[in-house]
């Protein structure tokens, strides 16, 4: 099947082993990722907080231009997904934001009628392709390996469209058809503060701290969303002086780990560029 | 006391029931809240909120509008919709936190200005490339809110271009920036209508 996709900003700098690795998964599964031409950013938490308008508009560009392809719009990014998918839901609700909308959107010469369907890469991924496509793909089994499911927040919550949004486990499933384990882990949807990190970090650091330090015993965390792994990767340095224990942990998006099972080359899964090394991960697969 | 805490001998004067009524986007359930506490238990910074979300519904009914617009809680709220998911009269508890964050910026009332300033960098860069630059958004946001700490991040910044997550360079801007420009002018022009 062929979709429309969205990567995202950050999957273009920070996240870029996600992009790469999301392509060339969902590519060996016999499906493909056709970048929405000329896509705009999404709008983040920020926009919504700022004007209510730019939060709707800047999304809705993104629909009008995925409406056109007739195809579903594929975001990776947990963020981007919410935002598109609430435009939807708010047209549905509030009647006379349609009106607003059309003046904006026309004022770009640009109109969205609401068709556009709107997917996280791990609905498609979970529920298009299917586990057991995924199991039958693999080329080396990740045997032996407790991997931490970690979802967030945005990508089941509020709708829960495609997963359960109180106990998700479309991504569980994924990790056991490559051959995982997955680790018993009761926070896989409580939030990793976001952008906190940067504006009151006291609060942020407590959160990822409280994260990681309930992952300890698993082998790696693996994430469907940038800025988790941003999070959960980047401050493991100020989580462990939180914690009073060492803490050295790999964050892989989803898609690298299933990659490692499709045996991918380095250049799709860009490994190299997450900052908690996983050397000593790739050491404990087994050989193809 | 205990955080949070405050005691109020509430006048007429001191409601604003005009404000109850503007704090979107619905007043109607919001004036449901029984105050059960779901809301701030399933909060992961209620803790440090000077008034949980439980008791933040409760000021907004009562129409205590400078109480809640000057408070650090809305503000610490990272859109994780844990609260919205959970309410059982169904209130759009992260949406209205959202709204807070607005009218507090339009009154100038904003207690947490790192945030404020944070989201307005971001709305900024966004209108010059029509996506995200990470390094911009940075470094204009530490430029705006003068805030210890840039330090820590040049560090991580260095991590990241070392990585190759981040390049210095600004990237390249959307095709159709004249569609971005049109849609933050309309949305002006809309808003200031209001």
């Amino acid at each position: 099947m062929k979709y429309s996709y969205m990567p995202g900003c950050s999957l273009l700098s920070t996240a870029r082993g996600y992009d790469t690795s999301a392509r060339a998964v969902v590519r060996e599964l016999n499906s493909e990722l056709i970048e929405l031409e000329d896509w705009n950013c999404c709008g983040a938490n920020a926009l919504e907080s700022v004007s209510y308008l730019l939060s709707v508009a800047m999304p809705a560009r993104n629909l009008a231009l995925a409406e056109a392809t007739n195809r579903d719009l594929v975001t990776s990014c947990s963020s981007c997904f919410l935002n598109l998918f609430k435009v939807n839901h708010r047209l549905k609700r509030e009647p006379e934001l349609r009106k607003k909308l059309d003046a904006i959107l026309g004022a770009a010469g640009l109109k969205y009628q609401g068709k556009a369907r709107v997917r996280h890469l791990l609905d498609v991924i979970a529920n298009d392709i299917g586990v057991e496509a995924v199991a039958k793909r693999v080329d080396r089994k990740l045997s032996g390996l407790k991997v931490v499911p970690y979802y967030g927040c945005q990508t089941v919550r509020p709708y829960g469209e495609y997963d359960g949004p109180y106990l998700p486990n479309s991504m569980d499933k994924l990790i056991e058809a490559v051959g995982a384990e997955t680790h018993p882990y009761l926070w896989k949807t409580v939030c990793c503060g976001g952008v906190l990190m940067t504006t009151e970090k006291s609060i942020g650091r407590k959160l990822v701290a409280d994260l990681l330090g309930a992952a300890k015993g698993a082998d790696c965390i693996v994430t469907v969303c940038p800025m988790c792994q941003m999070n959960l990767d980047a401050y493991q340095g100020e989580a462990a002086a939180e914690l009073g224990m060492k803490v050295r942990i790999p964050v892989l998006f989803l898609t690298q780990l299933m990659g490692l099972a499709f045996n991918l080359p380095e250049k799709d899964l860009l490994l190299g560029q997450n900052i908690a090394s996983v050397r000593g991960l790739l050491r404990q697969l087994q050989p193809v | 006391m205990t955080q949070g805490q405050k005691v109020y001998e509430l006048t007429r004067d001191m409601l604003d029931h005009n404000f109850t009524a503007q704090v979107a986007p619905d007043r109607e359930k919001l004036q449901t809240c029984i105050q059960c506490g779901t809301c701030t238990a399933s909060c992961p910074v209620a803790y440090a909120m000077d008034y949980t979300p439980r008791q933040l519904w409760r000021l907004i009914q009562l129409g205590l509008k400078e109480e809640v617009l000057g408070s650090n809680s809305f503000w610490l709220c990272t859109a994780c919709y844990a609260c919205t998911l959970r309410c059982l009269r169904g209130i759009a508890c992260t949406e209205t936190m959202s709204a807070l964050k607005r009218m507090s910026v339009a009154e100038g009332m904003e207690k947490l200005s790192s945030s404020a300033r944070f989201y307005e960098a971001f709305r900024d860069t966004v209108r010059r490339h029509g996506r995200l630059h990470e390094v911009e958004l940075m470094t204009t946001y530490f430029g705006r809110a003068k805030k210890l700490g840039a330090l820590g991040y040049s560090r991580l910044g260095f991590t990241l271009w070392r990585k190759g997550k981040v390049s210095l360079d600004a990237g390249a801007n959307i095709k159709r920036l004249d569609q971005i420009e049109a849609i933050y002018r309309k949305v002006e022009e809309l808003e200031a209508k209001v």
